[in-house]
């Protein structure tokens, strides 16, 4: 197993959009092994593979506390969505920005699994968000594309700040 | 993606109101540092109006505190002691039922770390519940657990307003949906409500305050319709009042001397295109005032100052308009701002009478000769608005009171007052000084 390193806002390859997958081989189970460990390593809730340069429909979950509900969506589509919430997101690719995003409060999405076999889930609240989150991830989109031209020029300022910090640190 | 490990509600409201209630610090500041750790806007916003409406009630349910307890709780349980007060807020208040209340509040208890003391969350609470009705009589019996305000200002409703006292009392315990401000600039009112229409907000004109619109329940104001584009700002009515009084015309060389946060500044801009000076003591308030500004798509010109002393900072060229919106004890805004309750003391306002009487002195010799000073506070107290313009323009032969008649108040010697509650308005006088040309 082995830590990848997650891309940073605004790196242009994180507006990739994914392909779907094809091959579930062992080098998809060692690619959602991985992703696991960076995801609560980091620590989040949820993992694209965009976000660590690998450009295939894998997404990964796990919004429990103790880490004992992960979730792997492969090819993940959305079937129905229902309601609104907002949420107070974040995300590893844009750290330790927040802001409040309106996304669908239910959703039904299909997948299929790392074996391949194809499955349904309908959920709402945190996991429904999260779900949502990492398809956006999939196709080259992130959180901060909701934010306002002006919010959004202040996230790029202060992470752009932040850069220049670690790099002159 | 990444989240803040979501916080118990109530624990979060309860913290945040021990620190203001018992630690003195104001209630916008606490809110801004502590509901980022609730992940989830309802929950947010569930939290702020637990905390207001404690703060508004603390002066009552903390009085019946003494009554639920054996001996009374230390120091260190303070966010326990406010806990207990939001638990009788939510059941007496926020119409919560009993059962629901003393459940989520014991949970809340654990939540904040007090595991030990979740019997005695539950002892008092259901206390409460037996012996509600005799308890009730006499927090009812004393005027401060009545009335939720403290005895000074209490004493000074009395004094200065006999017949309005219970009116006054009353709209300060209201709870109030925010105000907005359209800015003209940007577009019409009646577009601006067709825009609300369609996001399906509530909100109706203002029936005589040309740029105001009422929302029937308080939301999250970034979700507002062209919110980060400026379409509007958030200001009460009454303030909404003090740019068309001030009435600058466009080229006016206009000072706002106290300008944080910078809403009547905005406002004026908004009306005209004036050459306007946005003066403030406080750096950190100024970046208020230039936030406001920008999001509105305004230009003035800003400058940390101390009013009083405009040797500092003045240009030495005389200004055609000037807004003097004076530091003041805040008694008309009681109702948005529950914790000035608390924190005002009678003791605070001798000083915050000299410090208008020496900012009127002060920007007074700054005025244009035929120009106008508007004097503004949100107080209700006569001390700092009727007699204190009284005796400036004692003081001062050049100076006369230009009449005001509005809708709603009504004129108190030399200026114009309107109550809280008043068509729906919070506290505000105002008196428009004009130097005369010869003297």
């Amino acid at each position: 197993m082995a830590k990848l390193e997650i891309l940073e806002f605004p790196d242009p390859r994180l507006r990739t959009v994914a392909q779907p997958v094809t091959r579930f081989d062992a080098a998809l189970a060692r690619l959602v092994r991985d992703l696991f460990e960076t995801m609560y390593a980091a620590p989040g809730i949820g993992l694209a593979a965009t976000q660590v340069n690998v450009h295939q429909r894998v997404l990964v979950c796990d919004v429990s506390e103790d880490h004992d509900r992960p979730l792997t969506l492969v090819n993940p589509r959305i079937l129905a969505q229902d309601g609104t919430q907002t949420y107070q997101e974040g995300c590893l690719s844009v750290p330790s920005i927040f802001a409040d995003i309106d996304r669908a409060l239910t959703v039904t999405v299909e997948a299929e699994d790392v074996e391949g076999k194809t499955f349904t889930l309908e959920t709402s609240d945190l996991l429904a968000v999260c779900i949502q989150h990492e398809m956006d991830h999939l196709q080259g989109k992130l959180f901060v594309d909701y934010l306002s031209p002006l919010k959004r020029e202040m996230v790029r300022r202060k992470l752009d700040k932040r850069h220049r910090q670690a790099a002159t640190a | 993606m990444s989240t803040v490990t979501p916080a118990d509600t109530r624990a979060v409201a309860a913290r945040a109101l021990a620190e203001i209630a018992l630690g003195g610090r104001s209630l916008r500041e606490v809110l801004a540092q502590q509901l980022p750790q609730l992940p989830q806007s309802r929950e947010r916003a569930f939290a702020s109006a637990l905390v207001h409406a404690g703060a508004r009630g603390w002066l009552r349910w903390n009085a019946a505190l003494p009554r639920l307890l054996q001996k009374p709780l230390p120091r260190r349980l303070g966010a326990l002691q406010a806990l207990l007060v939001l638990g009788l807020t939510q059941m007496e208040d926020l119409g919560v039922p009993a059962h629901a209340a003393v459940a989520a509040t014991v949970d809340a208890a654990r939540a904040l770390g007090h595991d030990a003391q979740r019997g005695l969350v539950n002892a008092v609470l259901r206390r409460w519940l037996r012996e509600r009705d005799a308890l009730l009589a006499r927090l009812d019996a004393d005027a401060v657990s009545r009335a939720r305000l403290p005895n000074w200002l209490l004493q000074a409703l009395h004094a200065d307003w006999p017949a309005y006292a219970a009116s006054i009392i009353n709209a300060s315990n209201a709870e109030v949906p925010p105000t907005l401000r359209v800015n003209s600039a940007r577009g019409s009112r009646a577009d601006y409500l067709q825009c609300l229409a369609a996001a399906a907000i509530d909100a109706q004109a203002h029936a005589w305050i040309a740029s105001a619109v009422t929302l029937a329940a308080s939301l999250d104001v970034t979700r507002l319709p062209g919110w980060f584009e400026g379409s509007c700002a958030v200001q009460d009515g009454a303030a909404q009042l003090a740019a068309s009084l001030l009435d600058a015309p466009t080229g006016a060389r206009v000072l706002d001397a106290c300008a944080a946060p910078g809403g009547k500044a905005c406002h004026i801009l908004e009306r005209s295109a004036v050459q306007l000076t946005a003066l403030e003591l406080e750096p950190a308030r100024l970046t208020r005032v230039r936030d406001n500004l920008a999001r509105l798509r305004l230009h003035a010109e800003l400058r940390v100052g101390d009013a009083t002393q405009p040797a500092t900072w003045w240009d030495g060229v005389t200004y055609t308009h000037i807004l003097l919106d004076a530091p003041c004890s805040a008694t008309g805004v009681l109702r948005r701002q529950p914790d000035v309750r608390l924190h005002r003391r009678a003791s605070d306002l001798p000083a915050l009478i000299a410090q208008q009487r020496a900012l009127l002195d002060a920007l007074w010799p700054l005025l244009a000769r035929g120009g106008t000073l508007l004097y503004a506070t949100c107080s209700i107290l006569r001390s700092e608005n009727a007699a204190q313009v009284a005796a400036f323009l004692a003081a001062h032969g050049d100076a006369e009171a230009l009449p005001i008649a509005l809708p709603a108040g009504r004129a108190d010697g030399p200026g114009w007052q309107i109550l809280p509650g008043e068509d729906g308005l919070d506290g505000m006088f105002y008196a428009r000084l004009r130097k005369r040309t010869a003297c």
